[in-house]
C-alpha cells in the first residue's frame, strides 16, 4: 500500500461507498499515521491538566509520543517525547510535575522547553560534533501547538494551516462548553475513562454523526427502564437517569429534525438548536450565576446551542451541552483507545458537573448500557468485513440532497450520510494531498 | 463503628460463607438473587482510579444504585442489545478476607477481600483482579451489603473492553 499511487487511494472512494480497505488492511492505516494523524491537528489534552510550571501529561499524536508541559512563563509546550541522546521515553508515569526532564538511562537533562540542561561527564564529548546549544541535542518541540478556550492541538505539520483555520465553525462548540461556565472557563474533573475498542478509529468517528443506529442499537437500555418502571406502583415517577437514556431511542423523525451540518476538513455536528440534549431539566442556580455574568439575553442565546455530537476529524469529539469530550487514539488497524474527559464549569453548581459524569456513566462507560452496544456493532463490522462476499461499505444514505449553506458547509437531514460523506472526503484529501474542487 | 455494632460483630467465617453467596450469584449470572443481598439504598461502585474519592463528580466504570442494577437486570440477556448476544461466564475466587481497620457504617461493618475473578465473554476469557470493600448491615433477612466498592489492579489503564456483568 505504501507503494500505492494517489489513483490507487482515490479507487477506495466512490461517491456513495468505501472500500473495506479503509478499515481493514494494515497497510492503508500506516498510510493513515504518515498522511492524516501526522498533518491534522490532533487533540492534545486541555490546559487544566497542566496548571503549574512544570505539571506535565504524557499522551500520543498518532504513534508519537508527546509531552504537554506547563512553562514557567505560564505558556504551555508540546515536545516530543523522546530523549534526544538514545531515544528512550523520558516520562513513564502519563503525569506528573517535574522542575525539568531527566532521562532515567544516561541521565541527560532537560529543562522544560525542552532545551538540554546538563549531560553526565560531559569531558567525554569533547573534540566531538556535541554541542549543548546544537537543537539536535535537545527535546524536540512538536511542528506547530496552539490552544483553543484551553483545548491544547498539536500538529506533526509545520505547514499545516493555523489552528483556528482548521477549527473552522466547530470552533463555536469549545466557545459553548466554555460560555456555558458562568466565568466563561472550564477545568478537566478527574481523570478519564479508558475504553479500548477493537475497531479502526474511523468507526466509532463516523458512529458519532449516525443517527440511524440510536433507535436500534440503543432501544434495549430504554425498554429495560420502561419495563422497570411499568413494574412499580402506580405513579411513581421516572428517576433521573430516564431524561438521559429515554432519547436515545428518539425517533427517525426526530433524528431528521435534528439535522446534521458537514464542515470543511472533515468536522460536522449534529442539531444545532435541537438535540437530545435539549430537554434537560434545570439545574438550581445555574440560570442565576449565568445571568449574572453575561445577562439574560447572551445566556439564552449560550443555552440555546444544543449541538449533539461535534466532531473534528480525525481525534477529538465534543458533546457542548454536556461538557463531555471523546478523544479517539489509534492504535492499529483494529484497536483503537477512546478516552471520555468531562468538565467542570467554572462558577457553576456543582449539580452541573453530577449530571454531566451521570450522562457519561450512563452513556460511554465500559460497563454502561449504551457503549458496550455500540462497541459490539463496531467489533462486529470488524469481524464482517474479513467476508470476502462483499467488498463496499455504503454511504449513500440521502446522497444528493445536502444543501450547500455557504463557506464550504453543508446541511442535510439528521439521518443522512452526509457527515459521514464528509469524513472520507476529508480522508481523501489527506491521504492524496488533493484537496477536492 | 459503635460499640454495639462492635459488639454484634459476625465472626469471619460467616463474613466469608455470605461473600461467598455473593460470588456464588454472579457466578451463576442470576442477577435477580444478586440484587436481593443489596440494602435499598445499596451502592456498587467501580472507580477509574486507585485513589478516587467520589462516584458522583469523577467519571466511573459503574456506579449503580438500586434502580440502575434493576434495569440492568432487565436489560441483561435483552435480544435487542448487540452486546448481550453471547454467553456470559463466570468465575470469581475471593480471598484474605478481613474486617478494616477504619471505616465502614456506623450501624455495620466494613470488610476487605482481594478478588480474581475470570469472565467469559464473547468466546474470550477475561482475568480481572483487585480489591473488594463490602459495607455491610445485618438486616431482618439476614447480612446485606449497603456498599460495595470494586478497585480493580487496571482500572485506570488502556486494557479494559466492555464489561458486561458486575465483577
Amino acid at each position: 500500500m505504501t507503494q500505492r499511487n494517489n489513483q490507487q487511494i482515490r479507487d477506495l472512494v466512490r461517491e456513495d461507498r468505501v472500500h473495506r480497505d479503509l478499515y481493514v488492511n494494515p497497510d492503508v492505516f500506516d498510510l493513515e499515521m504518515d498522511r492524516i494523524w501526522s498533518r491534522a491537528w490532533i487533540f492534545v489534552g486541555h490546559d487544566s491538566q497542566v496548571p503549574n510550571a512544570g505539571d506535565f501529561y504524557a499522551t500520543e499524536i498518532g504513534r508519537e509520543p508527546v509531552i504537554m508541559v506547563r512553562q514557567t512563563n505560564g505558556d504551555v509546550r508540546v515536545l516530543h517525547n523522546r530523549c534526544a541522546h538514545k531515544g528512550a521515553k523520558l516520562t513513564g508515569r502519563p503525569q506528573g510535575n517535574c522542575k525539568g526532564f531527566r532521562c532515567p538511562y544516561h541521565g541527560w537533562t532537560y529543562k522544560l522547553d525542552g532545551r538540554l540542561a546538563g549531560v553526565p561527564a560531559r569531558k567525554g564529548y569533547d573534540n566531538t560534533p556535541f554541542d549543548m546549544k546544537d537543537p539536535r541535542f535537545s527535546l524536540a518541540p512538536v511542528a506547530q501547538a496552539d490552544s483553543y478556550r484551553g483545548f491544547v492541538f498539536a500538529t506533526l505539520d509545520p505547514n499545516a494551516p493555523p489552528l483556528p483555520e482548521f477549527l473552522d465553525d466547530a470552533a463555536a462548540t469549545l466557545d459553548n462548553i466554555a460560555d456555558r461556565a458562568p466565568e466563561g472557563e472550564v477545568e478537566v474533573a478527574g481523570p478519564p475513562l479508558r475504553y479500548l475498542h477493537n475497531c479502526n478509529w474511523k468507526m466509532f468517528v463516523e458512529n458519532l454523526n449516525d443517527a440511524m443506529h440510536p433507535m436500534v442499537a440503543h432501544a434495549s437500555v430504554g425498554n429495560a427502564a420502561r419495563r422497570y418502571v411499568a413494574e412499580q406502583p402506580e405513579g411513581t415517577e421516572y428517576p433521573p437517569e430516564a431524561e438521559i437514556i429515554f432519547p436515545f431511542g428518539s425517533s427517525y423523525e426526530f433524528f431528521d429534525k435534528m439535522q446534521v451540518t458537514a464542515l470543511p476538513h472533515g468536522h460536522a455536528y449534529m442539531g444545532g438548536e435541537l438535540s437530545i440534549h435539549s430537554d434537560y431539566s434545570a439545574v438550581p442556580g445555574y440560570w442565576d450565576a449565568m445571568v449574572k455574568s453575561y445577562g439574560e439575553e447572551r445566556t439564552k442565546k449560550i443555552l440555546s446551542q444544543n449541538r449533539h455530537n461535534t466532531i473534528f476529524y480525525p481525534s477529538f469529539t465534543a458533546k457542548d451541552a454536556i461538557q463531555a469530550v471523546r478523544v479517539c487514539r489509534p492504535i492499529a488497524v483494529d484497536k483503537t483507545m477512546i478516552e471520555s474527559w468531562h468538565f467542570r464549569l467554572k462558577g457553576a453548581p456543582e449539580q452541573m458537573l453530577k449530571r454531566t459524569i451521570l450522562y457519561s456513566r450512563l452513556i460511554n462507560s465500559n460497563a454502561s448500557m449504551v457503549g458496550p452496544d455500540d462497541w459490539d456493532c463496531y467489533t462486529r463490522i470488524q469481524e464482517g468485513l474479513v467476508s470476502d462476499a462483499k467488498v463496499w461499505v455504503d454511504t449513500s444514505r440521502g446522497l444528493g440532497r445536502e444543501e450547500a449553506v455557504g463557506d464550504g458547509r453543508r446541511k442535510s437531514f439528521g439521518t443522512s450520510d452526509l457527515s459521514y460523506r464528509n469524513q472520507i472526503q476529508a480522508w481523501l484529501e489527506y491521504m492524496t494531498d488533493e484537496v477536492a474542487a | 463503628m459503635t460499640a454495639q455494632a462492635q459488639h454484634a460483630a459476625p465472626d469471619l467465617a460467616t463474613i466469608e460463607e455470605f461473600l461467598y453467596r455473593e460470588a456464588d450469584c454472579l457466578d451463576r449470572v442470576d442477577l435477580d438473587a444478586w440484587i436481593q443481598l443489596y440494602t435499598e439504598d445499596g451502592t456498587y461502585w467501580m472507580p477509574v482510579s486507585p485513589d478516587q474519592q467520589s462516584p458522583e463528580t469523577e467519571i466511573s466504570i459503574f456506579y449503580d444504585d438500586r434502580l440502575l442494577m434493576e434495569i440492568r437486570r432487565r436489560n441483561f440477556g435483552d435480544e435487542w442489545a448487540a452486546s448481550m448476544d453471547y454467553d456470559v461466564r463466570c468465575s470469581h475466587l475471593i480471598g484474605n478476607i478481613r474486617y478494616a481497620t477504619d471505616g465502614g457504617p456506623d450501624d455495620g461493618w466494613r470488610v476487605q477481600s482481594n478478588f480474581q475473578a475470570a469472565i467469559y465473554y464473547r468466546g474470550e476469557t477475561t482475568f480481572y483482579a483487585g480489591h473488594y470493600t463490602h459495607d455491610l448491615v445485618n438486616t431482618p433477612d439476614g447480612l446485606r451489603i449497603r456498599h460495595k466498592r470494586v478497585d480493580l489492579l487496571n482500572c485506570d489503564s488502556a486494557e479494559l473492553g466492555s464489561i458486561v456483568i458486575y465483577l
